[in-house]
C-alpha cells in the first residue's frame, strides 16, 4: 500500500526527469538518475521533514549523485548524446530545421558549461527556483548563486538569447 | 547588437545582475516596480531583459520533454515497490479514462476547494450538469470567454491584482475569486479563476493565462448552475481548450499540457503582482 510520501514522489518525477535531463544532457543517463536518487530518498525518508518541499529535497539528492557521477566519469569518458555530437559534424548541424537547431544548440551550450554554473542555472532558469531555495539545494551562499548565474549567462546569452537565437 | 555600454542621452543602465534579479522573481514588489518603469525609458536595458526571458525559454524548452511523458514504468515500480498497483486511476470520473500511466506533473488540488466555498454562499447548494448551447455573450452576463481579456474589464483587473482565496464582490453583485496562480513550463503564469453569479444561478470556473505582450487571455472556461435543491453529479461542460474537452477535469489536464508548476505561495504571487506579471 503506497502511501503519500510515494504518491507525492511519483507526482515530481517529470520536474526530476527535467532537472536530471539539463544536467547530463542525454535521456538514459538523466532516468537512470531519477531512478537512482528516487530509491535513495525511499531508503532515507526519515530524514525528510514532512511540511518541508520535497522538489528541493530531491534536486539535491539527484545534483550529489550528478557529482559523484562526473568525478567517476572524468576517468573513464562519458556517453555522448547523438544528437550533440552532430554539432562537431557542420554539414550534419547545417540541415537540421530552425527550431531544431535551436535545441540543439541550447543543450549543447548547457553541456558546456562548468558543471557548478549549469546545475544554478537549471535549478533558476528552468526549475524556478528562488536564489535562495538554490543555495539551500547546492548548500551555498546566495552571492554564489548569483555569480555562477552571470557567469553562465554572460556564456550563453550569445548563442541563445534573442539576438543569438535568430542568428543562422 | 548591444555591447553593454550606455548611450548618450539614455541615462544610466542598470547593473546586469540586478536585471537578472528582476527577471528571476528575486526583487521585492517595490524593486520590481521600479524596474519595470525603468525599463520602459532604456531600451537597451529592457532588450538584456528580453535576451534573460528568450534565453530561460529556450531552456527550458530544451529540457521539458520529460513533462509531457507519463512517469517511466521502471521509476515508478521503484518508488512504489515492485509489482505495486495501488495507484489511483489517471481519470477523474465522469467522461476522462485518460491513459493508465499519466500521473499529474502537479499534485492535484482538492476539488473539495472549489465546491467548500460555493457551498458556503448559500445555506444548501448543489452544482448540476448544464449543457451550454450558443455562443456566450455579453447578454447574458458571462464574465469568462475564452479569447483576450478586456484591458478595463473587472476580470482584467482580478486577473491583475486580486491575491488567490480573496473574493471580490463587484459592483452587479457576482463574485469572483482567483483560486489559484501557476506558472507553465515556459514561464507564463495561469490563474484559475471562479465568478459566482447568484442571481443568474451559475458559477463559472476557469484558467486565463499571460502571453507575451499581450496581457491575459482566458484559454478555457466552464460553466455550472447552481441549484437550492437536488443533486448532481457535479459535471459541467467547457467550451475552449480543444475538442473532447469536458467535465471537472479538464481544467487540471489544460494545466497539465502547459507544464504547470506548484501553486504559488502568497509570497511569489505577491512579487509576481508587484512586477506586473513580467517576470
Amino acid at each position: 500500500m503506497a502511501d503519500s510520501f510515494q504518491h507525492d514522489l511519483v507526482a515530481l518525477v517529470p520536474r526530476l526527469r527535467r532537472f536530471a535531463l539539463s544536467l547530463c544532457g542525454n535521456r538514459t543517463d538523466a532516468d537512470d538518475m531519477v531512478q537512482a536518487a528516487c530509491e535513495k530518498a525511499l531508503r532515507n525518508r526519515a530524514q525528510f521533514r514532512d511540511g518541508t518541499r520535497m522538489d528541493s529535497w530531491m534536486y539535491r539528492i539527484i545534483q550529489t549523485l550528478w557529482i559523484d557521477d562526473r568525478r567517476r566519469a572524468r576517468t573513464r569518458g562519458t556517453a555522448v548524446d547523438p544528437e550533440l555530437a552532430a554539432l562537431s559534424d557542420e554539414g550534419k548541424a547545417a540541415a537540421l530545421p530552425g527550431d531544431r537547431l535551436m535545441l540543439v544548440r541550447v543543450r549543447s551550450a548547457m553541456a558546456a558549461l562548468p558543471e557548478p554554473q549549469r546545475a544554478v542555472l537549471s535549478l533558476v532558469a528552468i526549475e524556478g527556483l528562488s536564489y535562495k531555495e538554490a543555495a539551500e539545494v547546492l548548500d551555498i551562499p546566495i552571492g554564489t548563486v548569483m555569480s555562477r548565474l552571470s557567469r553562465a549567462r554572460e556564456a550563453l546569452l550569445p548563442q541563445i538569447g534573442e539576438s543569438g537565437g535568430r542568428r543562422q | 547588437m548591444t555591447n553593454g555600454g550606455n548611450t548618450p542621452g539614455e541615462g544610466a543602465a542598470l547593473d546586469r545582475s540586478l536585471l537578472a534579479a528582476f527577471v528571476d522573481g528575486a526583487l521585492s514588489p517595490e524593486e520590481a516596480a521600479a524596474v519595470v518603469m525603468h525599463l520602459a525609458d532604456h531600451p537597451q536595458d529592457q532588450a538584456y531583459v528580453d535576451d534573460l526571458i528568450a534565453a530561460n525559454e529556450a531552456l527550458a524548452a530544451a529540457f521539458s520533454d520529460p513533462l509531457h511523458e507519463p512517469v517511466p514504468e521502471a521509476i515508478r515500480a521503484a518508488i512504489m515497490g515492485d509489482g505495486a498497483t495501488g495507484d489511483a486511476p489517471a481519470g477523474e470520473g465522469a467522461g476522462h479514462p485518460g491513459p493508465r500511466h499519466v500521473i499529474p506533473f502537479r499534485p492535484r488540488r482538492p476539488s473539495a476547494v472549489r465546491i467548500g466555498w460555493a457551498l458556503a454562499l448559500a445555506a444548501s447548494v448543489a452544482a448540476v450538469a448544464v449543457l451550454v448551447t450558443g455562443r456566450p455573450g455579453p447578454s447574458d452576463g458571462r464574465l469568462l470567454t475564452v479569447g483576450p481579456v478586456g484591458d478595463r474589464s473587472d476580470l482584467a483587473r482580478a486577473l491583475a491584482g486580486l491575491p488567490a482565496l480573496e473574493p471580490w464582490t463587484l459592483a452587479d453583485g457576482q463574485q469572483i475569486m482567483v483560486l489559484a496562480t501557476v506558472r507553465t513550463a515556459d514561464g507564463r503564469y495561469c490563474r484559475e479563476v471562479e465568478i459566482v453569479d447568484q442571481a443568474a444561478a451559475r458559477i463559472e470556473t476557469g484558467i486565463a493565462c499571460t502571453r507575451a505582450d499581450t496581457g491575459w487571455t482566458v484559454d478555457i472556461a466552464l460553466q455550472e448552475a447552481l441549484q437550492q435543491d437536488g443533486e448532481g453529479d457535479g459535471f459541467a461542460t467547457a467550451s475552449g481548450a480543444g475538442p473532447g474537452s469536458a467535465g471537472p477535469g479538464s481544467l487540471e489536464q489544460f494545466l497539465d499540457q502547459q507544464g504547470a508548476g506548484e501553486v504559488l505561495s502568497p509570497e511569489a504571487e505577491a512579487l509576481a503582482v508587484g512586477s506586473g506579471w513580467t517576470r
